[in-house]
């Protein structure tokens, strides 16, 4: 009895010792080892490695390489363990991660590759692939994007502002192996986009039509807007003509009609003396009285100066004109917006 | 005065007038209109008297300070008095005018008048005319007051008598609306011409409606 106890408390230090030892390998260590333990046919111990090396809680996790791996050779173990379902779950897994990975077929057996494939035609996800800076100044320039994606699927591409207000949608439909999207930098009102963050937003579709994945990326949008014209400074009121004379008397203008229709009553005796006269020219005398009086009364009062109302519309159309140049120019400088697309890390911001 | 004398007369306004060519710019103007004309000739022997309208067409153009100006009247003269027969009556004279300031046109010219009986024969006179013209704002850029006279310095007839001479004078009206090219002018002149030692003379009276377009 003695002994046995024994037994069992050596089992137990043994045992805690190598939980001790494989908690204290890191992440990295126990992917090596996983796969060291695949390659000796040793299922169990693989998938116990890779999964440790996968759930490192507390230790600084695998880089996306290495998780891509950690899964394949996990996928490919509980393959060989007879866990379907969990080998699918791991592909599966995997191209959430990298949708165009492919197993390697010198490294695994073709049962491995025809189950990966199998997950893959079942997996919705993309992964997008944008330049680090884009500079849209002319009219054809675009920020293109391109979207990988692990199966043929539907996918809505949208613009989405800070808030996640949708600002432009940019694509609507399936993708295969690969698509390329474009954004020319501005909204679905056609105007270009402000300074701020933004996000490129990729939603897969099930079959059923729901969003099962989305992916964003990152952008941060500079505008800058040309520098406008100044309009022209306004028309001094030096530059005008009066538009109105001065009062006169009018004495001059009444005594010239005056003398006029004196003239023409006494033009007959001056010219032809002893001569009567047509009795016609009492009405050119007549017209010529009046016309003074008229005349007298209108020079009394400020009368409006139609050459110089012609020359100051003159000025003020030629002015109206420069003004409206100055504007056409500058709303062609504000429409022109340069802009400065920087694109950041993509990540996925929603999973089924 | 002699034509010669009044061909150096012209010479020297024209002369005169070239410095304010510069002034005044050119341009081109004519006017149609008809008077109204009263004929009256009296002779020793008594006189008679003819009236009617008749068609009047002025040409004038400006370049400068020099003006050139074109006239022509034509119409039938019907007989007011017993004696005297219907006339049909013709007249044209060109001028050439220099304006040394802008209300003043001074020239001289041909001026040839005609009448031509209904019984037979034709009388004709020809003078070379200097002319002054003066121009005066009632109202200023649109109604004008004018008065023009015009003396004649040499004068031919065909009449056995021969030209002793002649002079004339008109005023005026003319009406431009503002900023409009065409105008409306109102007019009275007085023409007499006489044979030598006053034998005969002749006066014609004319009341001038016309419209105008361009220069006045």
């Amino acid at each position: 009895m003695r002994r046995t106890a024994a037994l069992f408390a050596l089992a137990a230090v043994l045992a805690t010792a190598t939980a001790a030892r494989v908690r204290a390998q890191s992440p990295a260590q126990r992917l090596a080892a996983g796969v060291q333990a695949y390659g000796n046919l040793d299922y169990d111990s693989a998938a116990a490695q890779l999964r440790a090396a996968l759930d490192s809680a507390g230790a600084p996790p695998l880089s996306a390489g290495d998780r891509v791996r950690a899964l394949v050779y996990l996928g490919a173990t509980e393959l060989f363990r007879d866990h379907r379902d969990s080998a699918a779950a791991a592909f599966s897994r995997l191209l959430q991660i990298d949708p165009l990975y492919r197993p390697d077929q010198l490294v695994f057996p073709p049962e491995v590759s025809s189950l990966f494939q199998e997950a893959r035609l079942n997996t919705r996800a993309v992964v997008l692939s944008a330049p680090p800076l884009t500079r849209i100044t002319s009219a054809g320039d675009r920020l293109v994007v391109w979207l990988y994606a692990a199966s043929y699927h539907p996918v809505d591409v949208t613009i989405l502002r800070a808030n996640g207000v949708p600002f432009r949608n940019v694509y609507s439909g399936g993708v295969g192996d690969s698509l390329q999207v474009l954004w020319d930098g501005r909204g679905e009102t056609g105007a270009p986009a402000e300074s701020g963050a933004y996000r490129l937003r990729v939603d897969s579709r099930g079959g059923d039509g729901r969003v099962v994945r989305s992916v964003d990326l990152p952008l941060e949008v500079a505008a800058t807007r040309g520098d406008t014209l100044p309009l022209p400074p306004p028309l001094a009121d030096s530059l005008f003509r009066p538009e109105h004379s001065v009062p006169r008397s009018g004495a001059r203008a009444l005594a010239t009609g005056l003398a006029g229709a004196a003239v023409a009553l006494v033009l007959p005796s001056v010219v032809s003396s002893g001569s009567s006269g047509m009795g016609e020219r009492f009405g050119v005398a007549g017209a010529l009285g009046v016309a003074g009086l008229v005349g007298y009364q209108l020079q009394r009062r400020p009368q409006p100066i139609p050459e110089n109302i012609a020359a100051n519309r003159t000025l003020r159309r030629a002015w109206q004109q420069q003004a409206d140049s100055v504007r056409a120019v500058n709303a062609a400088r504000l429409r022109a917006v340069r802009l400065e697309i920087r694109a950041g890390t993509p990540r996925v911001v929603e999973a089924p | 005065m002699s034509r010669y004398a009044a061909a150096a007369l012209c010479g020297a306004l024209l002369a005169a007038a070239a410095p304010a060519s510069a002034q005044v710019p050119r341009y081109l103007g004519a006017d149609g209109g008809i008077a109204r004309v009263r004929f009256r000739s009296v002779t020793a022997a008594g006189g008679e008297e003819l009236s009617g309208v008749v068609a009047r067409a002025v040409a004038r153009g400006r370049a400068g300070a020099f003006a050139l100006e074109a006239s022509y009247a034509q119409g039938r003269l019907t007989a007011d008095t017993g004696l005297a027969t219907d006339r049909d009556l013709v007249d044209g004279s060109v001028f050439l005018a220099v304006r040394p300031v802008p209300w003043l046109a001074v020239g001289a010219g041909p001026h040839a008048r005609a009448y031509d009986a209904a019984a037979g024969g034709v009388e004709r006179w020809m003078h070379f005319e200097g002319r002054v013209r003066a121009e005066g704002d009632i109202v200023p850029g649109m109604l004008q007051a004018h008065l023009e006279g015009a003396l004649a310095l040499g004068s031919s007839v065909n009449l056995a008598a021969g030209a002793g001479g002649a002079r004339s004078a008109a005023v005026g009206l003319t009406l431009r609306p503002p900023q409009s090219p065409v105008w409306v002018a109102l007019g009275y002149g007085v023409d007499r011409a006489a044979t030598k030692g006053g034998g005969r003379a002749e006066t014609v009276e004319m009341v001038m409606l016309a419209i105008g377009w361009g220069a006045r």
